[in-house]
């Protein structure tokens, strides 16, 4: 049964949550989902372009006034 | 796998760039619940562009992001819904169009396709270190007046390249065209040939191609690869344009909507896809020029297009094809007298039933939609039956004894 795993980058500045989800995504299994909630424009962009460069599934959702969850699906 | 969440809207567009985003304020404005979804930046290739100087409305020009990011706002304040991600499948075979992305399965009556295209690039070295606004430009409308007195390089010699490259030595003082074939031998037409050799602001580097992309930060120099001999050979140029050829997205709608050669999905200038409730926007669309401006105008027909369909529908599904008594529908034209005149004795007819059958007309000079969901060349003076909801008969002996008949035929059988 695939899990989905949510990461709080809130507050948190480029690079720090692209080096967060791709530690989060390496202990995750092909399937699960990882939720990351991002409030910084750079990371907005970094972590979905470096998320499909990977070829996983991504949705860049905005949940508030600057603040947003890149939701990835580990494909491989 | 997981189980993807259903959710279901009036509209959905595919595609944020101006056509899209335009798309979205009128579905917004008109009050459709509307979502729209990009894959990338909201704003779509015109944010590669650093000027827009040719959007009306920008005497002292804009930058493309800051100008897609006005439409995006105007949007959102209309209640669009945006989502970003890819779409993976579409289906639009049933009533409900349905739009696949990897979590969801959105579900609408009306589509708007807006998903633009991309220019087909080299792949040579370094390339994407200069792609738009570094150095390599795929829109000589867009980038020509930055290059006043300066040298450019065109990639492509077919009738894009040619006549962007005529319309570059206006501006720039040196134009240096790579072609990949024998010297004399070019895509373009024989005419444009003609001209661009005799153009002495002209020059052409013979069967090369660019072997890779060379600047700190901006482009300064391009390096071609002489096919025959091997030999490379560095260019200093301001600006790389390359034409050759544009990739429109429709891989996922191969099949789904009718598209041409090239792949780009051939419209009315409704809009209309030929599929019921499928519209396309902007540069995805088969046509002529493709600029901010056209597309904002691809966008504002599709969005009233969308908006219209489902109106449609509204009146199809609750008016016309009520199931709850026997239904007549009579079909007249506002500037046919004949069928005009019959209206009244319609409506008398109706009432004499006392609120046991229920009539509906159709108004053939407003428009054909409506009668093309029940037949196809409907002329005025046509009556549909219905029963239960299902069409019953259609005729067009339009006497009072006639229709009377009909009715007490349908009231039998319900």
């Amino acid at each position: 049964m695939s899990k989905e795993v949510e990461l709080d980058c809130l507050g948190e500045a480029c690079p720090v949550p692209l080096i967060k989800a791709e530690k989060a995504l390496e202990g995750m299994d092909v399937g699960d989902v990882l939720i990351c909630q991002i409030d910084h424009s750079c990371a907005m962009k970094n972590v979905p372009e470096w998320a499909r460069e990977q070829g996983h599934n991504v949705e860049v959702e905005e949940v508030d006034d600057g603040e947003w969850e890149v939701i990835i699906e580990k494909v491989k | 796998m997981r189980e993807k969440k259903r959710e279901r809207y009036d509209v959905v567009i595919i595609g944020g760039g101006a056509a899209g985003l335009t798309a979205a304020i009128y579905c917004g404005r008109a009050r459709l619940n509307t979502l729209l979804i990009e894959k990338g930046l909201v704003g779509g290739l015109a944010t590669y562009t650093n000027e827009i100087e040719n959007f009306p409305g920008f005497p002292e020009g804009t930058t493309g992001l800051g100008l897609m990011e006005k439409f995006h706002a105007q949007a959102k304040k209309f209640g669009v819904k945006f989502k970003g991600t890819d779409v993976k499948e579409v289906n639009f075979e049933n009533e409900w169009k349905e739009v696949h992305t990897f979590r969801n399965i959105f579900e609408s009556r009306a589509v708007i396709i807006a998903s633009g295209g991309r220019p087909r690039t080299t792949g040579a070295i370094n390339e994407k270190d200069y792609l738009f606004d570094k150095g390599i430009s795929f829109c000589a409308t867009c980038d020509a007046a930055a290059n006043e007195g300066k040298t450019v390089m065109i990639i492509g010699s077919g009738d894009a390249a040619i006549e962007e490259g005529m319309f570059l030595t206006k501006f720039a003082s040196e134009v240096i065209i790579s072609v990949i074939h024998d010297e004399g031998k070019m895509d373009c037409n024989e005419i444009a040939k003609e001209q661009a050799i005799n153009n002495p602001k002209m020059s052409f580097a013979w069967n090369t191609m660019v072997n890779s992309f060379k600047g700190d930060g901006h482009l300064d120099t391009v390096e071609l690869k002489n096919l025959k001999t091997g030999e490379l050979k560095d260019y200093k140029v301001d600006t790389c344009f390359e034409f050759i050829g544009y990739i429109p997205n429709t891989e996922i709608f191969k099949d789904k909507v009718k598209l041409n050669r090239q792949g780009y999905v051939p419209t009315n200038e409704l809009m209309e896809t030929g599929v019921p409730g499928i519209f396309a926007a902007g540069d995805v669309r088969d046509k002529e020029l493709k600029q901010v401006a056209t597309a904002v105008g691809d966008g504002a027909i599709s969005g009233v297009g969308a908006e219209k369909y489902i109106a449609d529908c509204d009146v199809f599904e609750q008016q016309i094809m009520q199931a709850d008594k026997p239904g007549f529908i009579y079909v007249y034209s506002a500037i046919d007298d004949p069928s005009r005149v019959l209206l009244p004795m319609m409506s008398e007819i109706e009432k004499s039933y006392g609120g046991k059958v229920k009539l509906s007309v159709i108004d053939l000079y407003k428009g054909r939609r409506l009668c093309d969901r029940l037949a196809c060349d409907v002329e005025p003076m046509t009556i549909f039956y219905t029963l239960n909801g299902e069409l019953a008969a259609t005729e067009i002996d339009c006497d009072r004894p006639h229709i009377e008949e009909r009715l007490n035929k349908l009231l039998a059988k319900g």
